[in-house]
């Protein structure tokens, strides 16, 4: 990719900045080479080229992303900034406004342990590997909780509400005490780490006065240098309650029974119902079943379905703790789905002592990182790619069978895979899509960005929104935030011109503009 | 291909290969750390390449002797297929110059 620019900055303007950075953070991390550009790019974008970057400047220390952050400041110049950029489906590393400059934190990789609360202070180029690793080799009895692409980055991933399967998967609920680089440069703490040395900075959230840690989630309002996160002491037991789903609208039922256990609290964790296509697209390609551009028929469903003898929706439910609770919360399950369906529950067992070899599908509900659900992405062979789709929705069956049928249409209308599941919070529930698709087939890159819209329209009708979007549909998914004309998306950019007046961190991000930049929404 | 030679010359693959690869950086511990989330085990890309029609051979990298140090240092920074391309402060030119004679068992 040859040398993009920034709105209203010209070559030597930029040359100037990096050539001043690079001061900072030595020659050899300062990227801006064609190929260096190159390997910022979004692989799975529809236009990779919309979302290229100048350069990277990458890091090491938090000193020097303060001074990286006030050189920015000085040259006008804006940043990017990512953790270990695997952020696939919504942007990998590729930055919001085109000739940004990536801020690439992954070299910062440091750990410290509080094994007597649970408690990692991790810094952004931490991934799940390198955590689990790192627990793995000190003998330490906690179990870290892991995303269906693990590759990424720890904290990276909690500042943008990803999730995983143990009872500690809402991750970005398990941040505890931040440190950040604000966007004129200042470093601060937050919560109880505002008062130096306190030794609860990563024990007690709230500090005293607002509490600024969501407000660092999916924002552009600071640099996130390190994090506390809390982990799930290792269980005595782990119980696993596996079930198939026949039909389609078993759904419904499954959702509210689900609700109700999550509710009650007997279940923690958070499952997923979801469809067929989730381990045929891991294991299998399309042209093995399918070789016409519509959405694969009922017949091939059938096929997919009798080959892997899985249901129309899948769901795990996962138990961790003592045996004996585990147990008795098990039985008082598996009578209420009784009630529902005579299929039974597959029941798995696993205690302290016992070797842990989870077969693939149940390696990340044992807290084990993974890549292989991201091999869907050659469902389709050749270059593939998906993007990420995910309204939130009242927990309740009605309203997920509602959207099923929805959504399930509009996959059809334009010749899609279904690639849809439901996971389950404590008072919602999101119905993540994983739109797959085929970067080689353009008449199908031709639909997808009305299919995407198309979606959301859906949406919106409804009154649901996103919870979390690609880069492309930042501004589109804001727009529909839109309680007393877009009320929150002032309040929002308020701050942000507030913190940051020269405009110089992750402009757009989540749909909020600095004023420097603010004619670029789209 | 010039302009692939001159990328090569400038990371150092060529003159390091023929000058015989001194002990350090351990290409094996990088590889294991840098890219075995997927390409061991039950890593994205051996599921990827191990499904490949006709040679399910192919999903272990490690066990391959059709790769050259050339060819790996060009996927690793331009992609291929479904790998994303990885930067140089992700794998910097000298930890994928290992990696890559590693890989190819020293062959440039």
């Amino acid at each position: 990719m040859k040398q993009v620019l920034p709105p209203g900055m010209s070559a030597a303007q930029m040359d100037k900045a990096l050539a001043a950075m690079a001061r900072v953070v030595g020659d050899d991390w300062v990227l801006a080479t064609d190929l260096d550009r190159d390997t910022y790019l979004d692989h799975f974008a529809v236009d990779e080229s919309a979302h290229a970057a100048a350069a990277a400047v990458a890091p090491l220390t938090a000193e020097q992303v303060v001074e990286v952050v006030k050189l920015a400041n000085t040259h006008k110049l804006p940043l990017w900034p990512i953790s270990r950029g695997k952020n696939f489906g919504y942007g990998g590393a590729a930055p919001r406004l085109k000739g940004s400059v990536v801020l690439d934190l992954s070299r910062m990789k440091k750990i410290e342990f509080d094994a007597e609360n649970g408690v990692a202070l991790v810094e952004p180029g931490v991934g799940f590997y390198d955590l689990y690793d790192y627990i793995q080799q000190h003998k330490l009895p906690f179990w870290t909780s892991v995303p269906g692409n693990s590759w990424g980055s720890v904290l990276g991933n909690a500042l943008d509400r990803g999730v995983g399967y143990t009872t500690y998967g809402q991750h970005t609920e398990k941040l505890c005490g931040m440190e950040v680089v604000l966007p004129t440069g200042e470093l601060m703490r937050t919560g109880m780490g505002a008062m130096k040395d306190s030794p609860t900075w990563n024990l007690y959230r709230y500090g005293f006065g607002p509490s600024w840690e969501q407000m660092l989630v999916q924002s552009n309002y600071g640099v996130v240098t390190k994090a506390g996160v809390w982990l799930m002491p290792a269980p005595e037991s782990m119980v696993g309650l596996d079930l198939e789903l026949d039909k389609p609208e078993d759904l419904g039922w499954a959702v509210d029974l689900i609700a109700g256990l999550r509710r009650d609290g007997l279940l923690v964790q958070s499952p997923s119902l979801g469809s067929w296509l989730r381990g045929a697209a891991t294991l299998t390609t399309r042209k093995e079943w399918y070789d016409k551009p519509d959405a694969l028929p009922d017949d091939v469903i059938a096929a997919i379905r009798k080959r892997f003898n899985i249901g129309w929706w899948s769901v795990s439910l996962r138990l961790y703790g003592y045996e004996a609770v585990n147990e008795a919360a098990a039985g008082v399950i598996q009578a209420q789905f009784a009630k529902q369906t005579s299929q039974p529950m597959t029941v798995s067992r696993w205690k302290q002592g016992q070797p842990m070899n989870p077969s693939p599908g149940a390696a990340a509900v044992a807290g084990i990182p993974i890549t292989f659900p991201l091999a869907n992405a050659a469902w389709h062979g050749g270059r593939g790619g998906h993007m990420g789709y995910s309204p939130v929705l009242p927990a309740n069956g009605k309203a997920a069978m509602e959207q099923f049928r929805r959504t399930y249409d509009r996959y059809k209308e334009f010749g899609m895979d279904y690639h849809g599941s439901f996971a389950m919070g404590e008072r919602s529930v999101i119905n993540v899509n994983q739109v797959l698709f085929n970067k080689d087939d353009a008449d199908m890159m031709s639909r997808v960005n009305r299919f995407f819209r198309a979606l959301v329209a859906d949406a919106t009708e409804k009154r649901y929104g996103e919870y979390r979007t690609h880069i492309d549909f930042m501004d589109l998914i804001a727009s529909t935030y839109d309680f007393n004309n877009h009320a929150l998306r002032r309040a929002n950019e308020a701050i942000k011109d507030a913190l940051d007046p020269n405009g110089v961190l992750a402009p757009g991000k989540s749909g909020i503009w600095p004023k420097r930049y603010r004619d670029q929404r789209a | 291909m010039n302009a692939l030679k001159q990328l090569l010359l400038a990371a150092g693959l060529i003159a390091i290969a023929t000058t015989a690869a001194s002990a350090e950086p351990d290409g094996k511990a990088l590889y294991t750390h840098r890219c075995g989330m997927c390409h061991q085990g039950i890593g994205m890309a051996v599921q990827i390449l191990s499904r490949r029609p006709g040679d399910p051979s192919k999903g272990l990298l490690e066990q391959r002797a059709d790769l050259s140090a050339e060819y790996i240092f060009v996927v690793v920074r331009t992609g291929t297929g479904n790998m994303p391309r990885i930067s140089r402060a992700e794998v910097s030119d000298p930890e994928l110059t290992a990696i890559a004679l590693y890989l190819s068992r020293g062959k440039p």
